[in-house]
């Protein structure tokens, strides 16, 4: 398990998000009313940066098909999506947002 | 000689006799071979820069009538596509305007980013062998701005948008090129159909200052618009092109509020006027100017209404117009031109209305088979010398003439003919004898 810092908290405002490379693939960060979650950046049905879609509460919108997925389990919530997408772990230290690239996994 | 029926557009407009077939107005063949012709060789407007500032921002228009997308890229530039899939033909974009991310088709999903190249197809893994995304983007126009407007055309061949403009460029600085912070669009853009050919409405804003001093004459005398400012009037016909414009050179800066009914607190045009003569020199001064870049671009200076006259067959014609201000104008100067130019120049505008009547009225006419076959003259100020201005170059010292309509028919008429001659290959010029 390695946390590797992101980004600091001011970057990532409530209802922004940010997409970031790793080992594991772009990985999105999304900040929900302060608040941080990790998910694998591509969308699961159509090869499209989800960090670039629309953030409603805890849910992110695709905007090449408007497949929802949840930033909590990575899983879709609407169709055309069908699979889920990997759910990163997330720690804060003082005011920076820390990712576990390593720790990628499918939400049970 | 101008015949009808008629074999060729030829047969149409004489030029050297001064007469036209009103066939030019109704013809479905005509207005046919003039989607080919006409708007698919030349620069169309399509929008002001100002309505599409930011990355993503969009604007759906249309080239004639063919639906398009205007884009703000990630440099800065713009691109103008083609709004139809390349799956099936349904619209990529079916909103007005807004921010983008993508322009993903409703039908099957096919999706394009925001300059128009193909990024994803639904199921392409599974049901398509060597698809190659890159043949199938949305189909590129060619684009080009000067001093804030946007053009785009289909003809690779053309020449570059200045070259185009030409000499009618002098002349549309008079409105774009007031202040060096140059121009923005205020408020939204007004759509409305007329049911009347498109030429009406384009070669009168090109060349007719003569209906005026009738068909507005009521409104000449409730904007206490002095008659003697009618007699410095001045007309301008493109060296080639088909562009015009005819205008007044002794200002009336009060115009604006006589028309708008009311004045806005702190509304100085006077000084307004000023500091564009002082940039412009005669042109910051013109009065009730009209013009036509060809060939569906209009304006009316003063008012500041600019728009494009969308085809729609033979017998009408979809109208955008927007108004635009000099970014540094103050507040009150810009609410001024907000109420004025919508008071004058548009559905229910004043001048508009008494525009539209003439219009719609002739088209009704000409659905009679007799009435089609009656040639129109088109003769005003032919074997005149009205002689010329050095201030205001290509421009006779008489508005009340009909020279530019017959260079706008002159052009047209090339373009009909001998599209392949009309636009030289690779820059300029245009075919010089028209």
């Amino acid at each position: 398990m390695t946390f590797v810092r992101v980004c600091s908290e001011n970057e990532v405002p409530p209802g922004e998000a940010l997409r970031t490379e790793s080992a594991a693939g772009p990985v999105a960060l999304f900040n929900v009313d302060g608040e941080f979650f990790a998910i694998e950046d591509t969308c699961s049905h159509g090869q499209w940066s989800l960090a670039d879609g629309y953030l409603t509460g805890d849910k992110i919108e695709c905007t090449l098909h408007m497949a929802k997925f949840c930033v909590r389990t990575g899983k879709a919530c609407t169709l055309p999506a069908t699979k889920p997408v990997k759910i990163f772990p997330v720690e804060r230290r003082g005011e920076d947002v820390l990712v576990d690239f390593d720790g990628g996994r499918y939400a049970a | 000689m101008a015949t009808d029926p008629w074999k060729s557009p030829a047969d149409l407009f004489d030029e050297a006799a001064g007469i036209i077939s009103p066939s030019i107005f109704a013809d479905r063949d005509i207005y046919k071979l003039e989607l080919e012709r006409v708007f698919s060789k030349s620069w169309l407007f399509i929008a002001h820069e100002t309505h599409i500032p930011k990355t993503g921002d969009y604007f759906a228009t249309h080239m004639a009538e063919d639906p398009v997308v205007a884009v703000r890229q990630k440099d800065g530039s713009v691109r103008v596509f083609m709004n139809q899939c390349r799956h099936r033909g349904m619209k990529i974009c079916r909103t007005d305007g807004g921010n983008a991310k993508a322009f993903t088709c409703t039908y099957h999903g096919w999706a394009y980013d925001i300059g128009g190249d193909l990024v994803s197809v639904p199921l392409e893994e599974k049901s398509f062998v060597g698809l190659d995304k890159s043949q199938w983007g949305a189909r590129q126009a060619r684009v080009e701005s000067y001093k804030g407007l946007i053009f785009a055309t289909w003809n690779m061949e053309a020449p570059c948008l200045s070259d185009y403009l030409g000499d009618a460029a002098f002349y549309l600085d008079a409105v774009l090129d007031r202040s060096a912070a140059g121009t923005e669009v205020i408020g939204g853009i007004t759509k409305w159909v007329i049911p009347c050919n498109w030429k009406l409405a384009a070669e009168q804003f090109c060349s007719d200052m003569y209906h005026g001093l009738f068909s507005h004459g009521s409104i000449f005398t409730a904007a206490s618009i002095p008659p003697s400012s009618l007699n410095t009037g001045r007309q301008f016909r493109a060296a080639r092109g088909g562009h015009g414009t005819g205008f007044f050179v002794r200002s009336v800066p009060e115009m604006k509020i006589t028309n708008a009914g009311e004045r806005v607190a702190g509304y100085d045009p006077v000084a307004d006027e000023k500091a564009a003569v002082a940039r412009l020199g005669t042109r910051g001064g013109l009065f009730v100017q009209h013009m036509t870049i060809f060939p569906s671009f209009s304006f009316f200076a003063g008012f500041n209404s600019l728009r494009v006259w969308h085809p729609r067959g033979p017998d009408k014609v979809e109208v955008w117009a927007f108004t635009i201000v000099e970014k540094d104008a103050s507040a009150a100067t810009k609410e001024q031109l907000r109420i004025s130019s919508t008071r004058t120049f548009s559905p229910a505008g004043t001048w508009e209305q008494d525009d539209g009547e003439n219009w719609v009225e002739i088209q009704r006419v000409l659905r009679g088979h007799e009435a089609r076959r009656t040639s129109f003259n088109i003769q005003m100020g032919m074997g005149r010398d009205y002689g010329t201005d050095p201030d205001l170059p290509g421009s006779k010292r008489q508005a009340l003439s009909e020279d530019a309509a017959r260079g706008f028919y002159a052009h047209w008429l090339t373009l009909m003919t001998q599209p392949d001659k009309a636009y030289a290959k690779g820059g300029n010029p245009l075919q010089a004898a028209e």
